[in-house]
């Protein structure tokens, strides 16, 4: 991303949109919002050189509250989405978005092609543990033995952890944030805009709706922060902090530097390059010519 | 006599190298300037199963395979039974076997043919014994075929040692050796050949390309610079060539983990303000079909090329059928206008991509291409492509449009101008979502209704200025073809052939299929009397397409339709002709 000209100043505000987003009140995307407000600022990026992009659920509405180039797709193609901006435009600030039904039951494929190709994308997972806008059904982060609309019985499969996800499938960056928990949301929020590779930020984003009050309460009692001594590069370390029961540690869980996708895409154009000057269509052409 | 038109089919087991034995041929002929048609059949294992390959050579144009072989070599009948319907001798033509395969000669089905010449060649002998290998059976054959048939024998004789030179010295020796001993052998065989020999002048070399070669490069032409696409048969070769070439062109290309990444990704692309491409087959286009909606109703421009094969569902991979085209015109959640378009031949495959780009820059839409593995995946000779084509970009928002800037801005030709990320001011969102001018997403009626108008307006532009057609044959015809896509090549040459016999017949093929070209069909339709439409989809889905726009005439109209699998030939499109033309003398005695 680009440094901003002295004359402009972005503030958080300056990022809102004229439109009144349709989460509930009490929602956690709230935070997960004004989190990312915050960030931008800090960062001085440029809304006009940066692309939000997102598939289908309450969350997946974000791109629209928010001044930069936006993209409120089809759902679970956000990350799909995301790789052609990226990849076609590379000096462009590509953010992806959406909730855990949209990125890791539908899109779970797309996530774990990101995250294997170091794909130079931030992705926020507003992370509610259930699906909202389809009105309360079961989800790939909904505890086992959860009575949902689709659980009558309780939820009878196991749950999985996002960031374990990213963790393994190669993701370069992982975080976790508490949407109750602004300060240090929108820190992290910043850090993995900042980071060169795949950015993977989970935020536990409490549904007040279809989750009840007890989902924040609960959440906010079990918030710790990882003790400053956690070394993010190690993978061990990091994976240790996901699949918790009693605790919700939040922060910079792993962290290590490889080459993007864009890095090793520009390294094939420079041979390519390499091999001499831009080819004409008559020349593409000629090589049809018998070679003998 | 000797001949100025050849065809020769080879058939065997993979690793038997009828392949490399029909390439060699065909870039042979193409150094010569001869006339080439190349088609590949395979059944559907990786390795070892059985393959076939036709090459016809022509000193004149020619714009199909040959319909019947005049030469035949057979490596191992119980191959060649795999093919059975699909390689039909002509008379009198000459069958070059295996002389250890002792398969009786009536268990094996050659077609509807009173008598051909049985030749048994020990191919596997005369390799071992020249070349030391039966490896070079192949090289052993190209000898023999050449000598017997007056092949262009010096290119390829290069051909062999530009493909050998690369491997051992002794490599290529022995192959030299195999070839000479073929060419040796063609003396004792020598009278078998009468009447097959191909006479020519040389003339300037031409290109050899595929189908798929030419949307490729005509992706490039048009300034394609992003591809997205996963492997799926028989498109495989544009994502293959242009992995090679899109670097070197200063663009990018993905595989990605499936057909909906791929369409994902070139939305995203072309969202970005650059032009994108994915290309697949049937079974691919249906998993981007909700994508498809979502470029249709965002607006974005992307070109899609679906090369066709059998189905449904795995169906026929490796061979050619029509039956994509209700999926490409009308697969869809909602009203999703789309552009569909079909090249004809190697060449129009170039042209038709081109003008895809085109068409979904101006008009801002998702544009379809079907092609089909009979034009995709043959190689045809061509000269040089005209390459004075307009190419054009999309609309962008001047300085006064960015102020108060409104993406889906209502305008009289329904198209908008757009920006794209960089551009300052032109910020926007846009969605899937029905939305309004600036983009924000509604579900009111009145702008839904006002939306669509607006989208489907657009296709009037597109019909306007794109609607390419072919028309063959006589001017004022008794009778007129209708076909699409890769049937024009066996349909123009059955109708040339009718005219040079002094039939009134005529011939129509639509590049541009939807949306839908009235004006000029109903030009066609007034030059003749007797309609046929010819197709290969068991269902017809061209026939009953052509039937929701246009009235085909009342008991003079006529359908000719049968499943894939089968490549079309001129023989059957020449039947049906004379069997109407017949039909329609008939009918003129009974009102005199």
């Amino acid at each position: 991303m680009s440094a901003a000209p002295a004359n402009v100043e972005f503030k958080p505000g300056s990022y809102k949109t004229d439109l009144k987003p349709v989460w509930c009140p009490g929602c956690g995307d709230f935070g997960v919002l004004n989190a990312l407000y915050r960030a931008m600022a800090k960062l001085q990026i440029e809304p006009w050189n940066t692309v939000i992009l997102s598939g289908i659920g309450c969350s997946s509405r974000l791109p629209g509250y928010v001044t930069t180039y936006g993209f409120n797709g089809v759902h679970g193609r956000a990350l799909t989405l995301a790789t052609g901006v990226k990849v076609a435009r590379p000096e462009l600030t590509v953010i992806a978005v959406g909730g855990d039904g949209d990125g890791l039951a539908i899109g779970g494929n797309h996530f774990f092609h990101s995250c294997r190709r170091n794909l130079d994308v931030t992705y926020i997972l507003m992370d509610n543990e259930i699906y909202g806008l389809t009105k309360g059904q079961v989800a790939p982060t909904t505890p086992t033995g959860d009575k949902t609309k689709s659980t009558y019985w309780g939820n009878p499969e196991p749950c999985v952890d996002p960031c374990e996800l990213a963790i393994s499938n190669g993701a370069t960056w992982v975080g976790r944030g508490f949407a109750g928990d602004m300060k240090t949301l929108a820190e992290l929020t910043a850090a993995a805009l900042s980071h060169h590779g795949f950015s993977f930020l989970n935020v536990m984003s409490p549904c007040v709706t279809f989750r009840g009050d007890g989902q924040f309460k609960e959440l906010k009692e079990k918030l710790q922060y990882v003790p400053e001594d956690h070394d993010p590069t190690k993978r061990a370390s990091a994976i240790a902090y996901t699949r918790e029961k009693d605790v919700l540690t939040t922060g910079v869980l792993y962290k290590v530097e490889t080459p993007s996708m864009v890095d090793r895409l520009d390294s094939i154009k420079e041979r390519a390059a390499a091999e001499g000057p831009t080819p004409s269509i008559q020349e593409i052409l000629t090589t049809f010519f018998p070679s003998f | 006599m000797p001949r100025r038109d050849l065809t020769i089919a080879m058939v065997g087991s993979g690793g038997d190298g009828v392949v490399t034995m029909g390439d060699m041929v065909a870039q042979a002929g193409a150094a010569e300037g001869l006339h080439v048609m190349k088609v590949e059949a395979y059944g559907p294992q990786i390795r070892g199963g059985e393959s076939s390959c036709t090459v016809r050579v022509s000193a004149d144009p020619i714009f199909a395979q040959g319909d019947e072989v005049q030469v035949l070599v057979v490596f191992n009948w119980a191959d060649f039974a795999r093919f059975r319907g699909e390689i039909i001798c002509s008379e009198d033509a000459v069958v070059l076997y295996e002389a250890t395969d002792e398969t009786p000669h009536e268990e094996i089905d050659l077609g509807p043919v009173q008598e051909v010449r049985w030749v048994p060649v020990p191919f596997i002998q005369l390799a071992k014994e020249s070349a030391g290998t039966t490896l070079a059976k192949n090289i052993v054959t190209l000898g023999l075929l050449t000598e017997l048939f007056s092949l262009p024998k010096e290119p390829i004789e290069r051909a062999i040692t530009q493909k050998f030179s690369v491997k051992k010295a002794a490599v290529l020796e022995a192959n030299l050796k195999g070839f000479a001993a073929g060419v040796e052998h063609a003396a004792q065989i020598e009278e078998e050949a009468s009447g097959k020999r191909l006479q020519y002048a040389a003339g300037e070399p031409m290109l050899l390309m595929s189908g798929n070669e030419a949307s490729a490069v005509g992706a490039l032409h048009a300034g394609c610079r992003f591809f997205a696409g996963y492997p799926i048969t028989p498109s495989s070769e544009i994502l293959h060539f242009l992995s090679e070439w899109m670097p070197k062109m200063g663009g990018y290309l993905v595989q990605t983990e499936d057909e909906l990444s791929a369409i994902g990704a070139v939305i995203g692309g072309s969202f970005a303000g650059v032009k994108s491409m994915t290309a697949t087959s049937g079974p691919g286009l249906a998993l981007m079909t909700e994508m498809l909606g979502l470029a249709s109703l965002a607006e974005i421009p992307v070109v899609i090329i679906d090369v066709q094969r059998g189905g449904p569902s795995t169906g026929l991979p490796t061979k050619s059928e029509q039956s994509d085209l209700w999926q490409a015109l009308w697969g869809s959640h909602g009203d999703a206008p789309r552009v569909v378009l079909a090249p004809s031949d190697v060449e129009d495959c170039f042209h038709a991509t081109v003008a895809a780009f085109n068409i979904a820059e101006e008009s801002q839409m998702p544009v379809i291409v079907l092609s089909d593995q009979f034009i995709a995946q043959r190689s045809e000779t061509l000269s040089m492509i005209d390459l004075d084509h307009e190419v054009v970009g999309r609309q962008v928002p001047s300085a006064g449009d960015l102020r108060g800037y409104k993406r889906y801005k209502e305008t009289k030709s329904g198209v908008s101008p757009m920006s794209w990320p960089g551009m300052k001011g032109g910020e926007y969102q846009t969605n899937g979502l029905e939305h309004t001018e600036d983009g924000s997403p509604t579900s009111m009626y009145l702008v839904h209704e006002k939306m669509n108008a607006k989208r489907y307006r657009k296709l009037r532009v597109v019909r306007d200025k794109y609607s390419t057609f072919k028309r063959y044959g006589a001017e004022n015809a008794d009778l007129g073809v209708i076909c699409w896509g890769s049937s024009k090549g066996p349909v123009k040459e059955a109708v040339l052939r009718a005219n040079g016999r002094g039939d009134r017949v005529a011939a129509f093929v639509p590049q541009l299929l939807y949306p839908f070209p009235y004006y000029e069909f109903q030009e066609f339709l007034k030059s003749v009397h007797e309609v046929i439409v010819v197709e290969l989809s068991y269902s017809a889905q061209f026939y009953k397409y052509l039937r929701t726009f246009l009235d085909l005439p009342e008991g003079h109209t006529y359908v000719y339709k049968r499943s894939g699998g089968k490549n079309l030939t001129v023989g059957e499109v020449e039947d049906k002709i004379n069997k109407v033309l017949e039909m329609s003398a008939l009918r003129r005695e009974v009102l005199v």
